[in-house]
């Protein structure tokens, strides 16, 4: 049974509404972890189910898939989250490297690097504009088409395009700018 | 590697979260299930198994169903008002009927009469679509439509003293307009669907013992 039908069911017995939730929750608490921490994610899981659910009625039965308006309320929410918490802070911890575990050189190498990199796309990210860093996150992160993306936000198609193009380029311009910028061109050059 | 990969692999990093931890999230939302009115219904429905299914009638109506029959009762009230505020100024007007002219009483009595149906048309189709019957809901959107044109029509004619008149029109039309726009929401539709589904279900398929 598809997301749809599933809603549907749910207009008169609710309880058929935790069959969406156990289908998608660990995908969306995972995108939350992301973008605001793992424990700030555990409640916001949990927001964005009781929103879907309070709003099911209102669910347009012609998508059959319910992921983007699921990954679009939990984007609402963490926008929300993001204008009470100092966002810089918030994105660089959600980015933030589990502690290394000991090993040999090469592996301690590639720690290394990879912590670089991702607080470069911290820094990266907390300089974009909410708008374009939630069209670049959920394409980068979820894998959402355009079109899903779209729906998740209520824009255009175009919009997304447009927004996805000016964040990438502003990504690239912040990675290439910082002192760790040679470990991004080292990796780009190998493509 | 490009920026959109670099942050595919990093993503990648954080793993899918342990049942445990979803924990708290999933009955934070059966809570909400078992307090939705809703619920109510199906579990009233799970306790009276073996017995028969309630008339069509009996099926609670969802959320946009409650609040179009809610419009509609308020257009009720708003045809009553323009009724009222109306009633001074149809005397006045010079009505024929095949050619013959009415007096201004007999003018006043068909004002009224019509005025009363309107408001009894508002009050049928409330309690019509309230108990699933999906031809009010068609039908009160055939007569919303005839409404707009009538609305249009009226509204090109009127003079300074149909101010009041012309509030409580568009007042009426807003009501219908707000009550046509939930009779056709999703969850409507599906509980018209499954009221025309109960009247329609045979004795021998009510559920048995």
């Amino acid at each position: 049974m598809d997301d749809a039908r599933v809603i549907e069911s749910s207009w008169r017995e609710p309880q058929r509404f935790a069959v969406l939730f156990d289908r998608h929750a660990p995908h969306i608490h995972r995108y939350l972890a992301r973008r605001v921490g793992r424990q700030v994610a555990d409640d916001l899981v949990g927001e964005t189910f009781l929103a879907a659910f309070a709003r099911r009625d209102r669910y347009d039965l012609a998508y059959t898939d319910a992921r983007p308006w699921l990954y679009g309320i939990a984007t609402n929410l963490a926008g929300q989250h993001h204008r009470d918490e100092a966002r810089q802070h918030r994105i660089r911890q959600a980015t933030a490297a589990e502690p290394a575990v000991p090993g040999h050189a090469e592996q301690v190498a590639a720690d290394v690097t990879a912590q670089a990199m991702r607080t470069l796309l911290g820094t990266a990210l907390a300089a974009l504009p909410a708008a374009d860093r939630d069209v670049l996150l959920l394409i980068a992160w979820e894998q959402l088409t355009y079109q899903e993306v779209s729906r998740a936000l209520a824009i255009p198609v175009g919009t997304v395009q447009s927004r996805l193009h000016r964040a990438r380029t502003k990504v690239r311009q912040v990675l290439a700018g910082t002192d760790a910028g040679a470990t991004y061109e080292e990796l780009t050059t190998n493509e | 590697m490009n920026e959109m990969e670099l942050l595919r692999e990093l993503a990648q990093q954080t793993p899918l979260p342990a049942p445990a931890e979803l924990d708290a999230a999933r009955a934070r939302l059966l809570a909400a299930i078992t307090t939705d009115p809703a619920t109510y219904a199906t579990a009233l429905a799970e306790v009276t198994i073996g017995q028969p299914d309630p008339p069509a009638g009996q099926l609670r109506p969802p959320a946009p169903v409650l609040s179009a029959a809610k419009f509609m009762y308020g257009g009720a009230i708003s045809s009553a008002a323009l009724l009222i505020a109306a009633l001074p100024f149809i005397g006045a007007t010079h009505g024929k009927v095949l050619g013959h002219p009415l007096t201004p009483t007999l003018t006043i009595t068909l004002g009224a009469v019509a005025g009363l149906a309107l408001i009894g048309l508002w009050l049928w189709m409330a309690r019509a679509t309230s108990q699933g019957k999906n031809w009010a809901r068609i039908l009160s959107t055939v007569l919303f439509a005839l409404a707009t044109l009538e609305l249009l029509s009226a509204l090109e004619g009127i003079g300074k003293d149909g101010v009041v008149q012309a509030l409580f029109a568009g007042l009426t039309w807003l009501s219908g307009l707000a009550a046509v726009w939930m009779l056709w929401r999703p969850a409507s539709s599906a509980f018209f669907k499954s009221a025309k589904a109960a009247r329609s279900r045979p004795p021998s398929q009510i559920p048995g013992p």
